[in-house]
């Protein structure tokens, strides 16, 4: 049983989607590189430093979810997917058209990798974990055979670390490379709607400088207070001006959360709760109200002051200008006062 | 050989316990389990001051202070669930042992905790339920499901269910449900992620609906229980010998069977599987009042929800602002004095 995967599980998302470290190649935003020859030589500095190097640009391409969704976004389409859970719930892949793309994999740990090699792949896509020191699909507790995957073909990946932004950036970096027209005007478009998002968020927060957030996921046990050091979406957030709340006591063993039993579950007292997207609902506040009898003691949950946070899955441009633009409602419509 | 004490209470082997030593000592246990509820009260993952809880008990207002929710809406209702699942399991456990003669009997063996799990897996899958609220029942239902299919197929046969018998149809139908299991939540995470957290054990958030829900099985299953000290007396005494003596040995283990069924369906329901305490604090009221079962069905009722509490106390207080779940504590002060009481106790003497 991988014992650390499910919910805190959230955790367990996190752990495999979750830290970046800036190390991301910076080639100036890629706008203005030129557009990859399509035959080679190519390589591509991998998220863990070493630099992966062929005689030619792969073209068949074995991806991890999310990354399978950002090399998409800039149209290189892989021929094989791996995924943690179903292709039609993860939030990566659920709205893309998978027709003609093998699903390899929906389960964490498990890749179908007979299947893989028939797919005659040149290049696997998988982010780089560095607290884990591993690419996705390869980490500690997957299925061994799993892990056979990385000799079918070389493995890459971004970093994952302090920001989406720069894992962004770094998807396109490795699309650039593959041959991506990364100057299309599609792709322009969802930039555009990035940035046009990140500055209608920057007003949002600048207008309510007292406003504080916290990052949460109640579970049956316990509550979950999300620990941005770990969690790139939010030390974004925090950069563009929202005060996220760091906990003052993550848990050691698993830094991406602080663990409040039920009985304090009024620690922290923000104004707005970005509350965990893999278990939010519309009716989720109102239930865990009259579940648990201190939820309701927090007294943004009481007043209904909750959003859903898009929490260890982002990687694109724009998903990202998609979950930005509700957090910017909800931080405008947020009052300051409620917290303390 | 057989001895009566002053009081009419036979004992029937050697080391004549005296019912003047063990009814007192039933009244201190009852002391002792005041205060251990007492503590569990006052002291948590939050730290409450006394007065503010004395406030809380007295003045009644939840909807004041935290410390007055806290005190009022969980540390009451959970130290109650506490008391009676420990009660339940407790002398569950002491039935088992006395009915089955297996000194290794428990919830666990005759397959509770993996139907309660296939049920609860169930109804996560194929039915959509969420929330320990909704699949405590079925929880319960699969529980008494896979005991009732244990009995029968144990009952096969002209010499009915049989110790033997009944421990080889609880590790088969335990083997299967939990193979079951397995198989959907390797395929569903979801299910995984909520029976992870179910099948660890558990008093932490559980409130006064699940409380009032299997309470009145509870109470009625502990009261019940305490009329079967004869018959296993009877029964220990090996089966031709229960008949000799004019028991109908069938209708004995039925009843028991049956009570068992309530009262650790109930609590593993309420709780998830907890372990140990249905395993070890029998063996404990043996050492303590020796073979009579109408001394080790009351001291086990009652040793083990002090064990249960202390142990839920200890995961509350040990890691605070958050809380260990009184199962692992339980599995880890539960091996070593599980090996200590069969390194100098009496397991022979089931």
């Amino acid at each position: 049983m991988h014992s650390w995967r499910p919910v805190l599980a959230v955790a367990a998302l996190s752990a495999v989607l979750g830290g970046l470290t800036g190390c991301g190649n910076d080639t100036g935003n890629g706008d203005t590189a030129a557009a990859a020859t399509a035959s080679g030589p190519w390589s591509f500095n991998d998220g863990s430093g070493k630099v992966v190097k062929a005689d030619k640009t792969p073209t068949r391409i074995i991806a991890h979810a999310g990354e399978a969704a950002a090399l998409m976004s800039f149209g290189i389409k892989p021929v094989g997917v791996y995924a943690d859970e179903s292709v039609k719930t993860d939030p990566n892949l659920k709205s893309l058209d998978l027709t003609g793309i093998e699903i390899l994999g929906e389960e964490w740990g498990k890749i179908d990798v007979e299947k893989a090699a028939a797919l005659r792949p040149d290049l696997i896509v998988g982010d780089w974990w560095p607290a884990e020191k591993a690419h996705s699909g390869m980490e500690e507790g997957v299925d061994e055979k799993s892990k056979k995957l990385a000799e079918l073909a070389p493995i890459v990946g971004v970093t994952q670390g302090k920001s989406i932004v720069a894992l962004a950036e770094g998807y396109e970096d490795l699309a650039e490379s593959l041959g991506a027209d990364v100057a299309s005007p599609q792709i322009a478009a969802n930039k555009k709607r990035f940035e046009d998002a990140v500055t209608a968020f920057k007003a949002a927060t600048s207008a309510k400088p007292d406003l504080t957030v916290a990052a949460m996921s109640p579970s049956t046990e316990k509550v979950y207070v999300a620990n941005p050091e770990y969690a790139p979406e939010l030390l974004d957030l925090q950069t563009w001006g929202l005060k996220v709340i760091n906990p003052a006591s993550p848990d050691p063993a698993f830094p991406y959360w602080e663990n409040l039993s039920w009985e304090n579950a009024d620690k922290y007292q923000p104004d707005l709760i970005l509350w965990d997207g893999r278990s939010f609902t519309p009716t989720a506040n109102a239930e865990w109200s009259t579940k648990q009898p201190t939820w309701s003691k927090i007294k943004a949950a009481k007043v209904g002051a909750t959003v859903s946070w898009p929490a260890f899955w982002l990687h694109t441009y724009g998903d990202f200008a998609t979950e930005l633009d509700k957090l910017t409602q909800a931080v405008k419509a947020a009052d300051p006062n409620v917290g303390n | 050989m057989s001895a009566t004490n002053q009081n009419g209470t036979r004992t029937s082997t050697g080391g004549v316990r005296r019912a003047s030593a063990l009814g007192p000592g039933l009244a201190v246990l009852c002391a002792v389990l005041a205060l251990v509820g007492f503590l569990s009260v006052t002291m948590g993952s939050r730290s409450i001051g006394l007065s503010e809880v004395l406030h809380a008990l007295f003045s009644f207002d939840s909807d004041g202070p935290i410390s007055s929710t806290v005190t009022l809406e969980m540390r009451v209702p959970r130290t109650l669930l506490g008391i009676l699942v420990g009660a339940a399991l407790g002398v569950a456990g002491a039935i088992l042992q006395g009915v089955t003669r297996n000194p290794l009997a428990d919830a666990g063996i005759l397959g509770i905790n993996s139907g309660a799990a296939a049920f609860v897996v169930f109804a996560i899958t194929v039915l959509g339920v969420r929330g320990v609220g909704v699949y405590v029942w079925f929880a319960f239902a699969g529980a008494i499901a896979a005991l009732a299919l244990v009995y029968a197929i144990a009952s096969l046969g002209r010499e009915g269910a049989t110790p033997v018998k009944l421990a080889l149809a609880g590790a088969a139908v335990t083997a299967g449900l939990a193979s079951v299991t397995s198989g959907i939540v390797m395929t569903n995470v979801d299910a995984l992620d909520e029976l992870r957290f179910w099948q660890v054990g558990s008093l932490a958030g559980r409130y006064t609906p699940i409380l009032t829900g299997v309470a009145p099985f509870l109470l009625i299953g502990l009261a019940a229980s305490l009329g079967f000290g004869r018959a296993i007396n009877g029964l220990a005494l090996g089966e031709d010998v229960a008949r000799g003596l004019g028991q109908n040995v069938t209708r004995t283990r039925a009843a028991a069977f049956a009570v068992v069924a309530i009262l650790a369906g109930a609590a593993t329901a309420a709780c998830g599987p907890i372990v140990f305490v249905g395993l070890v604090v029998p063996h404990l009221a043996r050492f303590i009042c020796g073979p009579d079962y109408r001394w080790i069905l009351p001291y086990s009722m009652l040793l083990a929800p002090i064990v249960l509490l202390l142990a839920d106390v200890l995961g509350r207080v040990a890691a605070a602002p958050d809380e260990v779940q009184v199962g692992v504590i339980l599995g880890l002060i539960g091996a070593p004095a599980f090996i200590a009481i069969v390194r100098y106790g009496r397991l022979s003497e089931v």
